[in-house]
This record gives structure tokens, sequence and C-alpha cells, in this order.
């Protein structure tokens, strides 16, 4: 708590609120080596998955009758192979996609949680060039690649001369959609999940460091009770947080896997 | 009395009244912003809810889709949320 508010070169005595001079001092300042919070904490979420898919998975095939651990880790792989992989890209196509579709799911999803996980309460994937932009962009790769690979170059004469629009609005519609598909989508999915874990981080960070700040801080006893007020709000958006959590994990894949989807599948 | 006048202090320095109105312009704009994607989210639930009441059998294809839809609008508010940050 003291670590972030004095971080600036501000005295904490006179004045509550004290601004950096770029919030990336908060999350970017080395502490060892080098190596900084964010760098440490996406090493760890790779840890975690790894992990989770050993003991949950590979030396988990060996028992007879699944422990509780195994049987939860096994139900998540299932969700993301039946309803995203198989369910989304279609079952021709759908488990060659499955294992990257799972990887990112359970990374995002790491990273995500981490924002509510006492002690560390920050998630990796609030900084944009940590996570969310770089597995667009692979998500960009892989969706363009194998629409190449599944339609040669018709996907995209598909995008750019749509054959089921009339011909009139042809150029328009593919002006459209040739900026939609190859701009807008790693954009929008790269912005989605940074914007909603960093308004989440913020929200959190707000209500409960100014709950605290008014409960503990100095004169008169008439600010406790709005202190209190929000320290309670505070907590309920913390339950709310851990559903985001989860949502945006899903939405993040099930959005990968629905444009790998319309690139393998030719629309008729 | 006194502990009266703090929180009435506490309340205009909250809403900036105490001198000339002033903030960020930023915060209209994500204001503005919001208005569409939240009708537009409120339609697609909506719809959703009432079309699994319809055939809840259906009920998982639903949900899926009613997720895409929510993620595409909302997509529009977040980036309001960012540009209010850059801008």
């Amino acid at each position: 708590m003291e670590l972030i508010l004095a971080s600036g070169e501000c005295n904490t005595a006179d004045e509550i609120i004290c601004v950096p001079e770029s919030v990336n001092e908060l999350f970017e300042n080395p502490f060892l080596h080098g190596v900084n919070r964010t760098m440490l904490l996406t090493v760890f979420a790779v840890v975690i998955v790894i992990a989770l898919l050993h003991f949950g998975i590979v030396r988990h095939k060996k028992r007879l009758v699944p422990s509780k651990f195994g049987a939860a880790i096994e139900s998540l792989v299932g969700f993301v192979r039946d309803e995203i992989a198989v369910g989304i890209i279609g079952p021709e196509h759908g488990l060659k996609y499955f294992p990257w579709l799972l990887s990112m799911f359970l990374f995002v999803l790491i990273g995500n949680l981490m924002e509510v996980t006492p002690l560390i309460n920050f998630p990796i994937t609030s900084r944009m060039w940590v996570v969310p932009a770089i597995l667009s962009i692979l998500t960009w790769f892989i969706f363009v690649i194998s629409g190449f690979k599944e339609q040669g170059l018709g996907y995209l004469k598909e995008i750019a001369w749509p054959s089921t629009v009339p011909v009139a609005m042809r150029p328009l519609v593919g002006i459209i959609e040739l900026v939609s598909t190859f701009l807008v989508r790693p954009f929008s999915l790269a912005v989605r999940l940074f914007a909603n874990l960093v308004a989440g981080h913020l929200m959190l960070s707000l209500l409960l460091v100014s709950g605290f700040i008014f409960i503990t801080g100095q004169g008169g006893v008439a600010k406790i009770p709005i202190g209190a007020g929000w320290l309670v709000m505070g907590l309920g958006i913390y339950a709310f947080e851990i559903l985001v959590a989860l949502l945006q994990a899903y939405i993040f894949t099930l959005l990968s896997a629905v444009y790998v989807q319309t690139a393998v599948h030719p629309e008729h | 009395m006194e502990a009266l006048l703090a929180v009435q202090l506490v309340a205009q320095e909250a809403a900036g009244l105490t001198g000339e109105l002033s903030g960020s312009l930023n915060i209209i704009g994500y204001g503005l912003a919001a208005i569409g994607p939240g009708i537009g989210i409120g339609i697609v639930a909506g719809d959703a809810v009432q079309a699994m009441a319809r055939q809840p059998e259906a009920a998982g294809m639903v949900r899926t889709t009613m997720f895409l839809g929510i993620a595409f609008t909302e997509a529009l508010a977040l980036i309001g949320f960012v540009l209010f940050f850059i801008a």
C-alpha cells in the first residue's frame, strides 16, 4: 500500500494523491537485476499452466478413479474441447486447433485471476504488450494462415469481392470486410481483454485504497462511514471481478475460435 | 453539526462544487460512448433470455451466441474507455 502511494516524489503526509510521471512506473520498476513485477508474474503464470496440465492430465492418466483436482482440470479441458474447439470450429478441423486454444485459455485465465488473487492483485493481462496484444497478433497469424491454407487465394477474394453480395455493392462491402477482418479484429480482440482488466483493476484499487485512506487518514471521524461504504462496495466489485476474469478468458478464446472458423469454412 | 459540515465539505469537493466547474472532457466522452453499447447489450441479453425461455433445449447455443453478441457490442464502449486514457 505505502509502496504504491510513495512511489512518486511526493510527501504522503500533506498530499493524499501522488501522481507518478507515468503509470508505467508502477509496474515497470525493476527490482531484481532488471526483472520487474510483470515479467515475474508472467513466468509464474506459465509455470502454473504447465503444472496444472502436468498434474491434472499427464500424471493423472495412470489413476483409475480421478481425484477432485483431476476431475476439475479434466472438465475445464473438456469444456474447451467440446464447447470451443469442436463446437465452434467444427468436428473436422476443431481438434487441430485445440492445443493452441487450450493453452491460450488457461494462460489468459490464470493471468486474469491474478487480479483477484490476494497479495498479487495485479492481472498481467492488463498490460497491453505483455499478453493481449501478443496473443491477438498470434491469433491473427493463425487465422490468416489457415484461411490461405484451406481456401487458397479464394480466401482473400471472398473477403474483398464477396460473391453473396449484389455486384453494385461489392466494392463497398469488400473494403469494409477487408478493414474489419484484418485490422479491426485483432485490435478489438486485444482491446477487449485489456480494457476489461484495466477497468476492473482500477475500480478495485480506487475503491479499496480510498476506503483504506478514508478510514485510517487524519481528520475527524465523519469520514470513516464514507470509507467503510467504499470498502464494502469494493468487496462487492471484487466478487464481480472473479466472474469477469472467467468470462473474459472464455470470450477471448471463443472469438479466436470464431475467427479461425470463418477462415477455414468458406461461406456459401 | 461539525461532522455534518465535514461530510458536506467532502461531498462538495468530490463533486467539484467548491470552485468553478473543472474536470476532463474525456469523462463526458466516455459517458457518451457508453450509451449505445449499454442499450445494445440490454437488447442482446433480453432477447437471449426470451429465446432461452421459449426454447430451453437451445439454451446452450443461445448462450454462446449471446456472449459473442455481447463481446462485439461491448467493443465500442471499451474503445471509448481506452480513448479516455490516451486522449
